[in-house]
């Protein structure tokens, strides 16, 4: 493994043990409530979810149906916080590449080793990907279990798709903060770009599904071509898939392009 | 034998404020070059483009006969930054163990005999060295390759006096190994023992590049001689450089300007007891040198209004 790739990932360590334990914990916490609403198909039913006003319903996602396995799962933990929990994640580890190193001072003396401008942008980016990676890998493990363990009724391959669906929308939205990050060298920048991509697109994507003047809208939102999929219904959404990776990949290129040609921690 | 560093016309503004303007400045093999200023005069300025950390608004550069931009001739340099940032759990040790791998690897050995040179605890996590240690773990890193040329932007920040010495030792041997040497300080004194010529930045422009030895001979210096006997004033007087002399019964005070060749030799004629000469204040010419360039700033100020 390149050196940059595994000095990352080591500095990464405690942070995705953390992140894995806390991401475990929201799946474990949330799939311990389903049997308990299952078995209240009065309370937790259609007619109840009905209530709400549509514009909340949509903005959940729908609410259509809490009570069913793949319901459950598709509008509680895979619709907004599971998501929205990754994307932190990712865009805290897409920071530690360039911006908060450079912040504190520590990527003087990295840009000063012989290794190539690009190559490093390209090195963080990779560790990126593979700490994400490993906290996707043992987060649906542990989901998968639970699942099971809960008796939902839902296929392996269909936690698999949501799961992928999650890490490439975290991918997308941490390799945003990176090339933020690469191209002003500002934390502070980065974190509010992607949070406003993340919680704009999220708000775009399901609000514009009712709302016709924003729904052209969805077109650019990331959580479009996660949601709108339904991989925990349908499976992979290949195309959609396709689409998230890449913008990864366009990304990652504007990230590398822009830091070889600026000047370091002015 | 071609220059470790070469620069023509490099310039670099940080938007309109002036870093560095047209620097043409050469540093020879096997040289310790000091490298003198006030604070934001330009001197890390200089040191970050020779690295290629910023890149210059115009001009030209050359480190080791190539461009800053390829990143191999960095492996053939050692840079200790000016505000070396250390952080994080990780241990010194294995922070150096990954910058000797990525610059084409160092032995254990070599890291723990400078540790121990330095007197550096290498156990400890990064963030919670002191300032000092972080130093001596900044000047390990910059020395432990072996570099052709090392760049060490105020290297003495922080240590004590004992390591200072011992850091100084590291300088000149790195020198008597053929190799040469870029270091930076706004106090001439830290680098006038070590260095072979220093340079002078204010304003972000070169004002004076001189030898150390040539600043010395020029220097004006204070020497007392007593004598065994009570000694004439004649025979001290008129001698080429010396200056308000002083004979006072059997001793001679005097200020020498340049060489105190004349004086030694009148003295030889007489039995010399005991002889004092203070040491030049290297710094006070510096300052003649920056007050003389402040003037004709000044006097082009005025005559532009």
């Amino acid at each position: 493994m390149p050196a940059l790739v595994s000095k990352s990932l080591r500095d990464y360590r405690r942070s995705l043990i953390r992140w894995t334990i806390g991401i475990g914990a929201f799946f474990t916490l949330y799939l311990s409530f389903y049997p308990n609403i299952s078995e209240n198909q009065e309370i937790y039913g259609p007619q109840a979810l009905a209530k709400f006003p549509g514009a909340m319903r949509d903005l959940m996602g729908g609410m259509e149906d809490f009570t069913s396995g793949i319901g459950y799962l598709s509008s509680v933990v895979y619709q907004l916080f599971g998501p929205m929990l990754f994307i932190a994640c990712a865009m805290i580890l897409g920071n530690r590449a360039i911006a908060q190193p450079e912040e504190s001072g520590t990527l003087e003396l990295t840009v000063t080793l012989p290794v190539d401008r690009r190559r490093l942008v390209f090195e963080r980016f990779v560790a990126l990907v593979l700490g994400l990676l490993a906290v996707t890998v043992a987060t649906f493990l542990l989901a998968w279990a639970l699942s099971a363990v809960a008796d939902m009724g839902v296929a392996f391959g269909r936690i698999l798709a949501a799961h992928t669906g999650v890490f490439l929308l975290a991918l997308l939205c941490g390799t945003l903060s990176l090339a933020v990050g690469a191209a002003t060298g500002h934390k502070g920048l980065a974190m509010a770009v992607v949070g406003v991509v993340a919680v704009g697109g999220y708000i775009v994507e399901t609000m514009g599904k009712n709302v016709d003047w924003i729904s052209w809208l969805r077109w650019v939102s990331p959580f479009h071509y996660y949601l709108d999929g339904e991989p925990l219904y349908q499976g992979f959404p290949v195309g959609n898939y396709l689409v998230l990776a890449g913008a990864t990949v366009v990304l990652l290129l504007t990230a590398i392009l822009a830091f070889d040609r600026r000047d370091v921690g002015v | 034998m071609t220059a470790v560093v070469e620069t023509e016309g490099l310039t670099k503004f940080y938007g309109k404020r002036r870093g560095l303007e047209d620097l043409d400045l050469e540093i020879r093999p096997g040289e310790v070059f000091g490298y003198l200023g006030p604070n934001g005069a330009g001197k890390t300025t200089t040191i970050r483009l020779l690295l290629d950390v910023i890149r210059p608004t115009r001009g030209r550069m050359s480190v080791l006969g190539a461009e800053p931009r390829d990143p191999a001739v960095r492996s053939r340099i050692g840079y200790l930054p000016g505000e070396l940032a250390l952080e994080g759990n990780e241990k010194a040790r294995d922070y150096l163990a990954f910058l000797g791998g990525v610059r084409g690897g160092v032995s254990k050995d070599r890291i723990s005999a400078l540790a121990e040179r330095l007197d550096a605890d290498l156990s400890v996590p990064m963030g919670k060295l002191s300032k000092g240690n972080k130093q001596k773990v900044g000047l390990i890193q910059a020395f432990m390759h072996e570099p052709e040329f090392l760049i060490l932007d105020e290297p003495t920040g922080g240590l004590d006096p004992l390591v200072q010495q011992e850091f100084l030792a590291m300088v000149r041997e790195v020198r008597a190994g053929g190799r040469t040497v870029l270091m930076s300080s706004h106090v001439l004194a830290e680098v006038e023992d070590v260095a072979d010529r220093v340079g002078i930045v204010r304003g972000g422009r070169l004002v004076a590049v001189e030898d150390v030895t040539a600043l010395r001979e020029k220097a004006v210096r204070r020497m007392e001689l007593h004598f065994e006997t009570p000694v004439p004033r004649e025979a001290f007087e008129d001698l080429p450089g010396v200056r308000d002399l002083r004979v006072e019964g059997a001793s001679v005070r005097c200020t020498i300007d340049g060489r105190p060749d004349a004086l030694i030799k009148a003295a030889a004629r007489f039995t010399v007891v005991h002889l004092v000469s203070a040491e030049p204040d290297l710094e006070e010419i510096f300052l003649t040198y920056y007050s003389e360039n402040e003037e004709q700033e000044g006097r082009h100020a005025r005559a532009g209004v």
